[in-house]
């Protein structure tokens, strides 16, 4: 058994959806509509008036640099489908003792619960580059905020255009999977180099969004809550998440294997079920 | 003139967002019967933008659509294809149409250097059922999805348009439904295969 992660950062994110939900519609600037309320041209790196919000709840009145030395935000105009857009954070430095990227946020401005994800990094990552799935709910800024160990905010995004991320229909074909922990390795471990790594954890990740066809009745939310990933026992990376994930979380991330050991990944999700999967790195 | 973007893909494959109340239900049903109605007026891409129809061939439980001819013809006339398959029943597929329609005087030339290919299938017609002919091979949706490394594999959803070059090329990932296309400025998006 585990402990959750970073209780302070779960409550944090509730009081975030609280104050989302309250967001008054007037807030929207005219000039940001079209007919029909729609999005005019939105430029990948203006911001939203839901932004701004988000903005003083995480980061008081701290400085945030966008313009694009430190990190940047891969993400489609369009995707396949709005539950299941990729993203990819890259940082431009590597991770090292004496300046490395300690926090990464990922947010998805319009959607009902907009912090998708916490990363809580240490050096061991290597290099800080991510790649996951979000659940887009509709026209919507994907942010990325990198938050440095000395302090430095910086920021990328993108304007994506979907939507019903957070309302489509669940897959779930195999549920007595649920909580498999499934580490992979796309190419075989460098000892003493940033190693690249995917992680899925089975889960449907549901957003209380999404309706059940049969029932007619709304799925309550039931999401993966938090990750821990460690190698030999020392901290890669530990992650607190929100529905905002697609189901089956996948996480591509690095991490630096200095001998042989064991990768390993503790989950815990909304209902406190936990789960673990490791990997022997050899 | 921006027209309005419809809420998501297709009714046969996703739910739509479903109203929680019975009278959110009633006004959902409405809006369904209004796009209903509004079908009966024209099915398919309309005129305007000269489209290569396609019908199925192959009997009730098994559709199939031949994209030989088309791309003979883009190789012929060195165009892109915009594929479209709609459906005869799809509420959906109707107000894609209608938008074209309306929007024509606009849109039209824009689709010069593109041939429309309209493929016209039925809600009742699954992934399963629908087939993709290029050459001697006959593909299901799904297989044929993977073989262009198309990410649309999870579900079947009318309507839904590819974009590709005369060698059957995919030009662009292309989202599932066309609601995120339905304003000029966003077809334009497409055409010029804005990422």
């Amino acid at each position: 058994m585990t402990t959750p992660i970073h209780p302070s950062i779960g409550r944090r994110r509730r009081m975030l959806m609280l104050g989302a939900s309250a967001l008054p519609l007037a807030l929207a600037p005219a000039a940001r509509a079209a007919i029909g309320g729609l999005p005019a041209n939105t430029g990948h790196a203006d911001l939203s008036p839901e932004w701004e919000l988000l903005r003083g709840r995480l980061f008081g009145a701290r400085p945030i640099q966008a313009n694009g030395e430190r990190v940047q935000l891969i993400a489609p105009l369009r995707a396949a489908y709005g539950a299941s857009v990729p993203v990819k954070i890259v940082s431009k430095f590597a991770q090292a003792p004496t300046l490395y990227v300690k926090r990464l946020h990922l947010l998805v401005d319009k959607n009902p619960s907009p912090l998708a994800a916490t990363l809580e990094l240490t050096p061991e990552v290597g290099q800080a580059d991510f790649e996951t799935r979000l659940r887009v709910d509709e026209y919507s800024h994907v942010r990325v905020v990198s938050e440095l160990s000395n302090g430095e905010l910086h920021m990328d995004s993108r304007y994506v255009k979907t939507s019903g991320g957070c309302s489509a229909p669940p897959n779930r074909d195999s549920p007595e999977l649920i909580g498999r922990t499934i580490f992979k390795l796309p190419a075989p471990a460098t000892i003493g180099a940033p190693s690249t790594a995917d992680l899925t954890v089975i889960h449907p990740n549901d957003t209380g969004f999404e309706l059940n066809n049969v029932t007619v009745m709304y799925i309550p939310s039931y999401f993966v809550r938090t990750i821990a990933v460690s190698f030999a026992g020392r901290k890669v990376f530990d992650a607190d998440l929100d529905f905002s994930i697609s189901e089956n979380p996948t996480w591509r991330f690095n991490f630096v294997p200095h001998e042989p050991g064991e990768l390993r990944a503790e989950v815990a999700d909304s209902k406190e079920h936990r789960y673990t999967g490791s990997l022997r790195v050899a | 003139m921006m027209a309005r973007r419809s809420p998501g893909p297709s009714p046969s494959a996703l739910p739509s967002h479903s109203p929680r109340g019975l009278g959110a239900a009633a006004l959902a049903a409405t809006l369904l019967w209004a796009l209903a109605s509004g079908a009966a007026q024209a099915v398919g891409i309309p005129p305007a933008y000269a489209p290569l129809v396609i019908e199925p061939v192959g009997g009730p439980d098994r559709a199939e659509f031949d994209l030989g001819p088309a791309l003979a013809r883009a190789k012929r006339e060195n165009k892109r294809l915009y594929v479209y398959l709609g459906a005869s029943d799809c509420p959906y597929c109707r107000r894609y149409e209608n938008f074209l329609n309306k929007n024509a005087g606009e849109l039209v030339p824009h689709f010069r250097p593109w041939i429309v290919v309209d493929l016209r299938s039925a809600l009742s017609t699954t992934s399963k059922q629908l087939h993709i002919r290029v050459g001697d091979k006959s593909l299901a949706y799904t297989e044929f999805q993977r073989s262009i490394g198309d990410e649309r594999t999870r579900m079947l959803v009318y309507p839904s348009v590819w974009l590709f070059d005369p060698q059957l090329k995919p030009l662009m990932q292309m989202p599932a439904g066309t609601g995120t296309f339905e304003t000029v400025d966003e077809q334009l998006e497409i055409l010029n295969l804005v990422q």
